[in-house]
Formats: structure tokens, C-alpha cells, sequence
């Protein structure tokens, strides 16, 4: 018990805390190129890093005395940022006994699951782990970094599901028309979570499946007034113009290399139309590479490059509420860095080594 | 179970009634004349006030001022539309079971299987329908021998227009098999039939007499000269069996003749094709065995996308009743509708229709809905009289209305493709066998009137071919169920597999 | 491959225009100038004219006219077909299934208008049609009327929410539902199982909800919807397709009138009414509309009923309001157009089956005001023909849905 409540209290402990592997406090990482929050590139920039987070970085910075120095010869950007997975416990996740369960999804997951290696190797620093959709509430979601087992945000989003996976024959509710209602008159009185997103505090993620879906989502946020993203409709973006008047995000499943065109357009046409949008990761049934590949496509297909990459990072951080802590290298932020062999959105770069809170947590194997 | 009692009342009711339409007007001499207000004969113009004289079941005599003999037998109607009686070019209804269980079993004869007092033969009658060509289902790679019937009669001679009227063979896909399984037990029909001829010479070479004692075993005749000769193989097949005249006929195993009178040319072939890649099989196994000029190919799904090939082998086709074909556009999700007939219209390839339901939607109904997709009206009332007959090898006997061919006639209340018109007489060679205001099924169709005996409320078996009285059990029954559906495809895995599914 | 080149080509050769409904359809003041005009309000016009303003009829005239590019010209126009049993929904995802009475939830929450059934809908000239939850309830809930074009947006395309109440009587709702042997292992361990216990949670919803109006606490969820049906503002569309289940929605609706505890004046729309040719006078008595569902070729329907072809025409000769409807199918042989057909060849004559897909609907689902015939001012829904319109020899060539072009007759097909 008491075990546990250290742990506990270790795990969601703050920044700053001390280093407890062995990179020197302070720590400069030189870089042939720095790709900044905003998808631009600094040439032959520096970042400081102090007690896990960025100090300075830039074109010129100073190297304080007794501070360690990496030079990289590729680019150092923030790590990447991915929303929707299950990483560390998938079937923990997946609960449809009642349609609204009041659970955490960050007291379910195992951070020594090797879910989280695979993703630090990828270069992913923060991931959004959400529950399942098979109730109509499956609890709130967490954001946790993939190594040094932090949790960021204990209860990040609320997790509505409008996908028919939230109804089943043999349970209520077993129709869209009884779902909806149900969700209605919970926030009437709410409770809870749900008081907290009725009040605005917390965003809601909304699950959907289709373009129908989609528009129930809108109907519902637009009059109930709540804010947050949109996961699972592949074709979002033919409906972007009414997710813009909900003031919605969208986040993506992961793509696969044959991934329909008319998906990839329907990023373009959210990005076209200024929405804000992200990629989940799915884990573990998607491979953790599965993110730079998806903007990669979107790249061949023609999105904007800077978009591309705060797709995966900066945005991607903002939409799931953490974009003052990470997903772009500002001071202040937390200092999680990869380096690359080159551009990450460039399929041919490689993850040469990760940091997490300033600690360097991953190093590739020398082929 | 409890309702083949009354369906065995309804069957001997449509038997009944079958009886009193017996011919009442054989009496003299076989001669009848109809008189109706517009003749369409589908042989040129159609006349106004037109006689048909029918002497011996032949139509001897068609025209405006046509003298009738002093003694034949007058039907006067000049509120009628007399018409040719419709010609189903290819059925696999009106039998016990469509199918038997043996891929290749040309030896089976669907004369051992009609059965003359099922529904389907009343519903085509009632529908004008005067000629169907049985044959066997499409769940077999080589199936029996088809017939040619009327349908009227008690007996199945009486039903008999032509027997051993074409062999069926399949290349489309067989439930429980895949397209290479079929593909390959196809050309192994042939190739086994070709060993089998091979060895049988080669043992005649040797001497050996197990084939003439095996022929004599079966009770065949070994004295006649059609059995104690032997023959060249004939016909135009990529193959020939060598020295096959000293093997004397009779001593071709009867499960085999069929196949090889096919090769020889001498049994007309309906090739049944479920899509466009059967069709690729069909021609080869035509090229190869010499079938070209006895086939007709049966369409079904998506074969007239090969319409190209079809048309370049001149062949002729007998359409899926489903003529206007549906699929989706991949990329938008849209329906995109392709009129079939047209098609085949357009590239002048030879068709028959055949019809959706033997009674609702029969012949007429499939040529109406061709017309309505834009197809002349001569071409879409050829399609279900005159081509039917010519594919059948019936070109001179029926399809429509001229001297020397079959008096086959219809009575219509209007005209044969409006949809209030229904058949009122049906003469069928030269006998009144249909009348429908004595029609006792219309009847109850039609008014809901409640017949003692007659098809009775609440659930019950299938029209034509009933199983109940025959006790087959549940899962027998099943797999030759499961023989008529078409496979459906398989649906894309969802992305999702733990979430929802793609738009 | 070779074989898709040619499909191609056979594609485009041979392929019908499949009808817009991505609010890309084009909108102009349409001009229809037809050789007949079958209006469904009492005329029809030899060489007529129907003129289109913005999403209204502007104007229904005899003498052809025409106006260049934006004519449209036909063999018949009709107004556009109303379908009011169309069952196109989203299956049992439509229906809460945890309750036996829903009569509170609507079924356009449940429906999707990216679904190509619409599409196929409007193809074939159904331009309106009443949707409603599948009958795995008692009381299904609330069904509505809209149109089969448009905007993909239910909201938009909805002419009237709440239109009817939805209900079934039979053995359908209690399909599924067991007695519990031992232990109950789902909600469908309860009743219904039987017609007489379907018949018990109608008349318990009508006594419930009348009770109610005195006793607020017997208040139920839907109680309010059954209220409104019970006092007639709410229609009632109840499926019964034998004559037993016939007889009970009669009866019933009889009861809620008669019984002074009740004192309803509820209004009765039968649905699936097979067998309704054979007790027509309780039907005229009681003055109840009937939507007859599709003939079938040897007269055998659904739940064992048996529908004599001559229904129509019978009940139309007794008085009895009729509209017929097509299920969903589309096809050449199922389509609501060969519905009306069959019905002609029933006894039933052009006018009365023109008027059975058309006017009579539309009174029956309360908006005639809107759809139904071709009348100034009414919304331009129109469909065109390429001969008489119940013909087999016939089929829609084009289709104007409120003022929208969805089926273009002049692209070649």
C-alpha cells in the first residue's frame, strides 16, 4: 500500500524533479539544423537544457561553465506528439458494462510496457492515452510521457462516443436515438466530468466513425457548447466548414502506406479550411512509425510542410491541452528532444537518440 | 409437417384444374381459327382484324381475309390481341431440385425430374409462356441433359416439345469451390473423357471385351448397327481420339456418350457464366473442344463486360433476369446502373431474356423493362419470341406467327407489353388449354377468394418443387440451398478493429 | 486489364446517370414541358407546362413552352412520389430495444444521409418519404417526413418532425423476446412474447398515459408522445399486416375512443395492411387510412398474411384512403412506380394510383399542404417520365427536388 502510494507519488511527481539517470544538469545540444514549433529551421542552432526544461536555444547561446555539450550532425526538433492511443494497457481500456463509466485511464496503464519503448525509439514523446469506445462514456483520458513514466494530465479529455461501437443488442443503450438522450440529460445536472466540460473547463474527445457521426457531434458540441476534437471519421474534412462552427479539432487514425486518397483529402480540406488537426497513434494495434508516415502522405498529397509537422508536435500538443509544456522547443517547455538523422518528416531519417525531460532516455544502435 | 397436407390439396386442386382445361375442341379434326382484333405475328406488320387457321397443331393460314374451313372450331374475339406464345430460352424451375450432387454427371436427364403438376408450369401458362427449355442448375461443373416442354399437360411426354434438347455445363463459380478448383475439374471433364475414349481403343486394339460385356450388361442391344458400328470421332475439336471407328458405338460407356455426342457436336451446349473472368474459361473450353457452333452462353453478375469477347466469338447469349446491373464507384460511392441487353444490343450479339418470376415479372415483364431502358420495342419483343426459338433450334416451330410453325397462340386483353393486360386464351398446337376466367388460381390471386382446397394462409413451402412430403433432412436440405445463393464478397476488414467502422 | 478497359468502356456507352444529391445539384427556374401532365389535383394536361421558382411550383399551365437550355422535356411529369413506408433506417441501431415502448425518441437521430438508399430513392421518383424506426418495438417512436435530396443533412432535408407515431401490432415486436427459463441473461427476457402480450402494452401505454393526466406521477417517458396520440395531434401508424393483427389496431383505436377513461380521438394509419381486403368495413367505420406494402407475386407477405392483388382497387371502392408504398426497392420489378402498376392491374384506375403514391401519402403523413401534387406554390418536386408512368415500359428520366435538378433527363442514358 504504502508502495504504491510512493510510487504513485513518484509517478506524478513535476518537472524539475533531479535527473535521476546520469546527463549532467545542464546540457547543450548543438544541431546542423533546429526545426522550431512553427515547421521552420534554424540552421546550426542550440538548445540549453536546465533541470529537464529548455532554457534557451537559438542561434547563439551561451554554453554555461560545466554544462555537457552534444554536437548532432542531423536536426533536433521536439518530440513528437501523438493523440488516441491505448499504449500500456489496451484491454484495460475497453469497458462497455455500463454506458457511462467514471474512469481514468491514468490509473489503468502499465508505464514499463514495452508499448512506450517502441514509441521513444519512433521518436514520440507525449501520448494521449484514451479509453475505449464501446460505452457511451468510456471515462477521461491522460496525457503521459513515453518514458520516465510522468503523467502530464491526469484527466485530459473527456471521452464521448457518438460510434455505433458505444451501443450494443444486449445492453442500453442499443440505438443513436437513446445514446444521444442519455448524453443530454447527463449534462443536464452534471457531474463530475461532465460538469467540467459543460463548464468549458475540460475538453470532450468525441469518438465517431462516420460523416453522420460527425454531424451528430456538431449538433450536440454546438448546443451544448462544448469544446474539444473529433477522432475516427476519415472523411471529417468533406464536413469542415461545420467542425470550424463547432470550433472542433479533428484528429486522425493513423494512415497506412495504401491509405485511401480520398482520406488523405479530407486532410487537406481541413487544413485548406484552417481546422485544427492531429494524428493518433492507435497503439498497440498501429506501429508507433505509423505517425511520421501519415504526414508523410499528406506531405506527398500536397499539405503545407509547417503544417505537416505541427500536425505531429506543436498542434498536436495544443489540441490535447499540453501546448504550453511540450511539442515545440520554447523556453520553458519541457525538454523533450530527438534527433534525427534528417528531416523527420523525410521517411529516409532516423531516430538517433530521444530525450524526455532532459534525460536521454533512447539511443539508436550504430548499424 | 403440418402444411404439406394442404399443399398437397393445393397441388391436386391446380391438377384439377389443369383437367378442365383439357382441350375441349379436339373433337373436330384438330382444326381451330382465331379471330382477333389485332394479330401481331412478329413476322412483319401487324394486322388488324387477322385470322390464324391451326390445322393439326400447325398454323396453316395467317392474314386479314383468311378463309376459315366450314369445319373448324371458331375463337372470336376481337376485343384480343392474338400474339405468338412467349419462348423461356432457359430455366432451371418446375423440377423436384435444380441440382444433384455429382460435379460431372452428363448422364442425368431433367425428364426424370420435372415435375408436371408443380405451380411454375401453371404460373408460365397464365403468364402465356407456350415453350421453356428445362434445364439443370448452375451448381455443377457438367450437369444432365435439358428438355423442351410445353407447359401443359399431366404427363411428361404429354409436356415433351424436344428431350435431350442441350447438356449443361458451368464455368461460373460453384459454392464450395474456387474459380481454379472449377476451372480445373472443367478441363478435366474433357480430358477424362478423352483418356477414357483413348484406353477403350487401345483395348479394342487388345482385344479386350470388358467394354462389350459391361454395354451388354446394361442391357444395350448389341445387334443394332447404330450400337455394333463404329465412327470416327467427329466435330472440330483441338483433339481427336485416333482410331475411334473400331470401337463399336454401343460400347461407349453411357455415362460418357453424352459428352463425347457434345464434342461431336450433336448436343447443343449452355455454358452458364456467373462473371467476366467465367467468360475467359467458356471461350477456351469452347475453342478447345470444338463447341463454337452449338453453344449458347447463359450470362449472369458481370459477364457482359466480356461482351467484346462474346460478340467476337459469335456467340449467342441468354441474359440474367436481373437486366439492369448495379455496382458502386470505388472512389465516390456512387451507384453507376448498366442496362445489360443494350449492350449486347450495341455490339450485335444475339440474346434471350428470361424471365424474373415465372407469373409477376415473366417474359413480357423483362421485355417491358427493356424498352423502358431505351431498347426497341422489335428487339425487346424478339428477345422473348423469335430469338429464344432460334437458340433453341425451334426457329422454324415457334416464335411467332406464320404458316407451317406450331399454333402456339395468346389471347391478349391488351397490349402484350402494357401492364394491365393479362392472357386470356392460351392455344397451345392447335388446343385451347388456357382460359382464364376458369382459371381458379387467378382467381384467388386476384380476390383473395377463399378456395377449400387452394393455396391456404400462413407459411408455407415453396411454390414449385415442395420437399415437405419427401422428409429430407434439415442439413441436406441446407447445402442444396446454400448451392443456389451467390457467394457474397467478403467485406474490407475495418481499420478499427477495435472501434468503429469506415464511413 | 483488359477486361476493365472494356467494363469501361461499357460504362460509359451504356450507364444511367445516377442522381446529385451533394447540394451540388444545379438550381435554376426549371421549365418542364411535357406531353402529359398528370397533376394529382384533380387535372391532367395534354402538352402542358410546369415552371419551377426558386424551390416552389411558380406555375402549372396547358401549351408547351420553351425557354432555351433550361427546358426540360418529357413524355409525363408527376409530382415527385411519396413513399410512406420507405424503411430505410439504420437497422437495430435505430431502435432502443432496452424498452418495449420508446415513444419518446425520434428515428431521424438515428439516420445517416450519406446513405445510398436515398440516392437510389430519389432515382426511381421517390422525391418523399416517411421514415421511421424498424418494428422491433411495440411503439417504435417518432417517425418523420422527409425528402430523398438535397443537402446531405437530415435536419435539412426533415419536411416534418414528429409526423406519426410509430408502432407495430403482430408477432413482429415480440420477435426476439423469450420468457426467462431460470435466470433472465438479457433484457429481452420479458414480455412481449405473444400477440396478446403486444396487445397488452399498447392498451397499458394508453391507460398509463391517460391516467397521467391526472396523476402526474404515473407519467412515463414517451407518456407525453402516447397523450398527443391518444388526443390526435400525434398520428398513429401502426404496422398489422393479417387480418387478426387488422382487426386489433381497430379495435383498439375503437376503445381509446369509447372508453371514457381514455376519451381519445385518435387518428389510425395501418401499415402493411395485406389483408385488409377482407374485413373492409371495419376500415371505413372507424375511418382508418391504409399504406398497403408491396404486391407480392403469389400474394404470400410478411408474418404469414396473404395480399389478393385487387386490395387497392377494393379499398378504394369502399372509401378506405389507400397509398402503397415499395419497401425500399428500387428495382425494375419492386420499384413504388410498378407498385402503382400492379395495383392498375388489380382494377384500379391511373388517376386513383397516381393518386395512391402521391396525394394520399402526404394527406395521411399531414403534409399535403407542402407535397403531393403539382400545384402553384407547393415545393418543386417533380418527376419525369419517358412514357405513361406506371407502365413496365416506363421508367424516371429525370427528378427535380425542391427546385433542385437531381436527375437530369437531357444527359444521354
Amino acid at each position: 500500500m504504502l508502495t504504491a502510494i510512493l510510487t504513485a507519488c513518484a509517478l506524478l511527481s513535476g518537472p524539475g524533479a533531479t535527473p535521476a539517470k546520469g546527463e549532467p544538469r545542464v546540457l547543450v545540444v548543438r544541431a546542423e539544423k533546429l526545426l522550431l514549433g512553427d515547421g521552420t529551421t534554424l540552421d546550426a542552432g542550440a538548445v540549453l537544457i536546465e533541470d529537464g526544461r529548455i532554457r534557451a536555444f537559438g542561434k547563439d547561446v551561451d554554453v554555461p561553465a560545466g554544462a555537457g555539450v552534444i554536437t548532432h550532425p542531423g536536426w533536433v526538433s521536439a518530440g513528437l506528439v501523438a493523440l488516441h492511443a491505448y499504449a500500456g494497457a489496451p484491454e484495460e481500456l475497453r469497458d462497455s458494462s455500463r454506458p457511462v463509466l467514471d474512469g481514468k485511464v491514468a490509473w489503468a496503464f502499465d508505464p514499463a510496457h514495452s508499448d512506450f519503448a517502441d514509441a521513444v525509439a519512433a521518436g514520440i514523446t507525449t501520448l494521449v492515452l484514451v479509453p475505449q469506445r464501446n460505452a457511451l462514456s468510456g471515462g477521461s483520458s491522460a496525457v503521459v510521457k513515453t518514458a520516465g513514466a510522468r503523467v502530464l494530465t491526469e484527466q485530459a479529455q473527456l471521452s464521448l462516443s457518438f460510434s455505433a461501437a458505444a451501443l450494443a443488442p444486449n445492453r442500453y443503450p442499443t440505438s443513436f436515438g437513446s445514446a444521444m438522450a442519455e448524453l443530454e440529460q447527463r449534462f443536464e445536472k452534471p457531474q463530475g466530468a461532465f460538469a467540467r466540460a459543460k463548464s468549458g473547463e475540460l475538453p470532450v474527445l468525441f469518438e465517431a466513425d462516420s460523416r453522420e457521426d460527425v454531424q451528430r457531434v456538431v449538433a450536440f458540441a454546438k448546443r451544448l457548447k462544448l469544446r474539444g476534437a473529433v477522432y475516427g471519421a476519415d472523411w471529417i474534412g468533406e464536413l469542415a466548414e461545420s467542425v470550424n462552427e463547432a470550433h472542433l479539432a479533428a484528429i486522425f487514425a493513423p494512415f497506412d502506406p495504401g491509405e485511401e486518397r480520398r482520406t488523405i483529402q479530407s486532410v487537406l480540406k481541413l487544413a485548406k479550411s484552417g481546422t485544427a488537426f492531429g494524428f493518433g497513434l492507435d497503439s498497440p494495434w498501429k506501429s508507433p512509425e505509423s505517425l511520421r508516415l501519415s504526414a508523410a502522405l499528406c506531405l506527398r498529397e500536397g499539405l503545407d510542410r509547417k503544417l505537416a509537422w505541427r500536425s505531429l508536435s506543436s498542434q498536436a500538443a495544443e489540441i490535447a491541452g499540453v501546448g504550453e509544456r511540450v511539442g515545440r522547443i520554447e523556453k520553458g517547455h519541457d525538454a523533450d528532444l530527438v534527433l534525427w538523422s534528417g528531416d523527420p518528416l523525410d521517411l529516409k531519417s532516423r531516430v538517433d537518440a530521444v530525450f524526455v525531460d532532459g534525460q536521454r532516455v533512447y539511443e539508436a544502435k550504430k548499424p | 409437417m403440418k402444411t404439406s397436407m394442404f399443399t398437397n390439396l393445393a397441388r391436386f386442386c391446380a391438377l384439377a384444374a389443369l383437367v378442365s382445361f383439357a382441350p375441349a375442341l379436339q373433337a373436330s379434326g384438330g382444326k381451330i381459327v382465331i379471330k382477333a382484333g389485332r394479330v401481331i405475328t412478329q413476322a412483319g406488320a401487324d394486322i388488324q382484324n387477322g385470322v390464324i387457321v391451326i390445322e393439326n397443331g400447325r398454323i396453316s393460314a395467317v392474314g386479314p381475309d383468311t378463309k376459315a374451313p366450314w369445319d373448324a372450331d371458331v375463337l372470336e374475339h376481337p376485343e384480343l390481341v392474338a400474339f405468338p406464345g412467349y419462348v423461356e430460352a432457359h430455366s432451371n424451375r418446375g423440377m423436384d431440385r435444380p441440382n444433384e450432387n455429382i460435379e460431372v454427371a452428363p448422364f442425368l436427364d431433367v425428364r426424370d425430374s420435372i415435375d408436371p403438376i408443380s405451380f411454375y408450369f401453371e404460373d408460365s401458362l397464365r403468364a402465356g409462356v407456350t415453350t421453356i427449355n428445362i434445364q439443370q442448375g448452375n451448381s455443377c461443373v457438367i450437369g444432365g441433359q435439358g428438355m423442351i416442354v410445353k407447359p401443359f399437360g399431366i404427363t411428361i411426354e404429354q409436356m415433351a416439345v424436344r428431350t435431350q434438347s442441350g447438356i449443361k455445363v458451368v464455368a461460373g463459380l460453384r459454392p464450395g469451390a474456387s474459380r481454379a478448383t472449377q476451372a480445373q475439374a472443367l478441363r478435366r471433364a474433357f480430358g477424362d473423357l478423352r483418356r477414357y475414349l483413348e484406353k477403350l481403343v487401345q483395348d479394342t486394339r487388345d482385344g479386350k471385351d470388358s467394354a462389350r460385356r459391361e454395354a451388354l450388361f446394361q442391357g444395350k442391344d448389341m445387334d443394332k448397327d447404330e450400337n455394333k458400328k463404329g465412327r470416327a470421332m467427329e466435330g472440330s475439336a483441338t483433339w481427336k481420339v485416333k482410331d475411334l471407328e473400331i470401337v463399336p458405338r454401343g460400347e461407349i460407356d453411357d455415362k460418357q456418350e453424352p459428352l463425347l455426342r457434345m464434342i461431336e457436336g450433336k448436343l447443343p451446349v449452355f455454358l452458364y457464366c456467373d462473371s467476366a473472368t467465367s467468360v475467359g474459361l467458356a471461350l477456351e473450353v469452347i475453342r478447345e473442344n470444338g463447341l463454337a457452333a452449338t453453344t449458347t452462353l447463359v450470362l449472369e453478375g458481370d459477364s457482359w463486360k466480356a461482351a467484346d469477347q462474346i460478340a467476337a466469338a459469335n456467340l449467342p447469349v441468354i441474359l440474367s433476369p436481373n437486366l439492369v446491373y448495379t455496382e458502386r464507384e470505388p472512389v465516390t460511392g456512387k451507384e453507376i446502373q448498366t442496362f445489360v441487353p443494350g449492350v449486347f444490343d450495341k455490339k450485335n450479339v444475339r440474346f434471350a431474356l428470361q424471365s424474373l418470376t415465372p407469373s409477376a415479372q415473366s417474359l413480357w415483364f423483362q421485355a417491358a423493362t427493356c424498352v423502358a431502358w431505351g431498347l426497341e420495342r422489335k428487339k425487346a419483343l424478339d428477345a422473348v419470341t423469335r430469338t429464344p426459338a432460334e437458340i433453341l433450334k425451334l426457329g422454324k416451330r415457334v416464335g411467332s406467327l406464320e404458316a407451317g410453325k406450331d399454333g402456339n397462340v395468346l389471347l391478349l386483353s391488351g397490349d402484350p407489353l402494357a401492364v394491365k393486360t393479362s392472357v386470356q386464351y392460351v392455344v397451345l398446337e392447335g388446343n385451347l388449354v388456357y382460359d382464364r376466367s376458369k382459371d381458379v388460381r387467378v382467381k384467388h390471386l386476384l380476390e383473395g377468394v377463399e378456395q377449400n382446397n387452394a393455396a391456404p394462409t400462413g407459411a408455407q413451402a415453396t411454390d414449385d418443387g415442395d420437399d415437405d412430403h419427401k422428409k429430407v433432412p434439415d442439413e441436406i436440405q441446407k447445402k442444396h440451398d446454400a448451392g443456389e445463393k451467390k457467394d457474397e464478397p467478403k467485406k474490407d476488414e475495418d481499420k478499427h478493429d477495435h472501434g468503429g467502422k469506415k464511413d | 486489364m483488359n477486361l476493365s478497359l472494356i467494363a469501361l468502356l461499357c460504362c460509359t456507352a451504356q450507364t444511367a446517370q445516377q442522381p446529385k444529391t451533394q447540394g451540388d445539384a444545379p438550381r435554376k427556374n426549371w421549365v418542364v414541358s411535357a406531353e402529359r401532365v398528370y397533376t394529382a389535383a384533380g387535372r391532367s394536361l395534354e402538352h402542358g407546362t410546369v415552371v419551377v421558382q426558386g424551390a416552389k411550383i411558380g406555375m402549372v399551365s396547358s401549351g408547351s413552352e420553351d425557354n432555351g437550355p433550361e427546358t426540360l422535356a418529357c413524355y409525363a411529369v408527376t409530382p415527385g412520389l411519396v413513399d410512406a413506408s420507405v424503411r430505410i433506417n439504420s437497422g437495430a441501431l435505430s431502435v432502443e430495444q432496452s424498452r418495449e415502448e420508446t415513444p419518446e425518441l425520434r428515428v431521424t437521430d438515428t439516420l445517416s444521409a450519406y446513405d445510398i438508399a436515398w440516392d437510389a430513392q430519389a432515382g426511381s421518383g421517390v422525391t418523399c418519404v416517411l421514415a421511421a424506426a424498424p418494428d422491433l418495438n411495440v411503439i417504435g417512436g417518432l417517425a418523420a417526413v422527409l425528402k430523398t435530396a438535397g443537402e446531405p443533412s437530415i435536419e435539412k432535408r426533415t419536411v416534418k418532425n414528429d409526423a406519426v407515431l410509430r408502432g407495430a401490432i403482430g408477432s413482429q415486436p415480440s420477435r426476439g423476446n423469450h420468457p426467462a427459463f431460470g435466470r433472465p441473461t438479457d433484457f429481452y427476457s420479458r414480455r412481449p412474447t405473444t400477440r396478446m402480450g403486444v396487445e397488452w402494452e399498447w392498451r397499458k401505454s394508453f391507460y398509463e398515459a391517460a391516467a397521467s393526466r391526472k396523476d402526474p406521477a404515473r407519467a412515463f417517458k414517451g407518456s407525453t408522445q402516447v397523450l398527443a396520440a391518444l388526443d390526435g395531434k400525434l398520428t398513429l401508424d401502426i404496422q398489422a399486416w393479417t387480418t387478426q393483427d387488422i382487426r386489433t389496431a381497430v379495435f383498439l383505436k375503437e376503445e381509446l375512443e369509447k372508453e371514457p377513461q381514455l376519451g381519445g380521438k385518435p387518428r389510425l394509419v395501418i401499415d402493411a395492411a395485406a389483408e385488409a381486403w377482407k374485413e373492409p368495413e371495419l376500415l371505413v367505420r372507424s375511418h382508418t387510412s391504409i399504406v398497403l406494402p408491396p404486391f407480392p407475386e403469389d400474394g404470400r407477405t410478411d408474418d404469414g398474411a396473404f395480399m389478393a392483388w385487387n386490395t387497392a382497387a377494393l379499398l378504394v371502392e369502399q372509401g378506405v384512403p389507400i397509398a402503397l408504398s415499395a419497401h425500399g426497392d428500387t428495382s425494375p420489378a419492386g420499384r413504388l412506380s410498378m407498385q402503382a402498376g400492379y395495383a392498375m392491374q388489380g382494377g384500379l384506375d391511373f388517376d386513383q394510383a397516381l393518386a395512391a403514391v402521391t396525394i394520399n401519402p402526404a394527406r395521411m403523413l399531414g403534409v399535403e399542404d407542402r407535397v403531393g401534387s403539382l400545384e402553384v406554390g407547393k415545393d418543386a418536386d417533380l418527376v419525369l417520365w419517358n412514357g405513361e408512368p406506371f407502365q413496365a415500359t416506363s421508367r424516371v428520366i429525370g427528378v427535380i427536388v425542391d427546385g433542385a435538378l437531381v436527375l437530369d433527363p437531357r444527359t444521354k442514358q
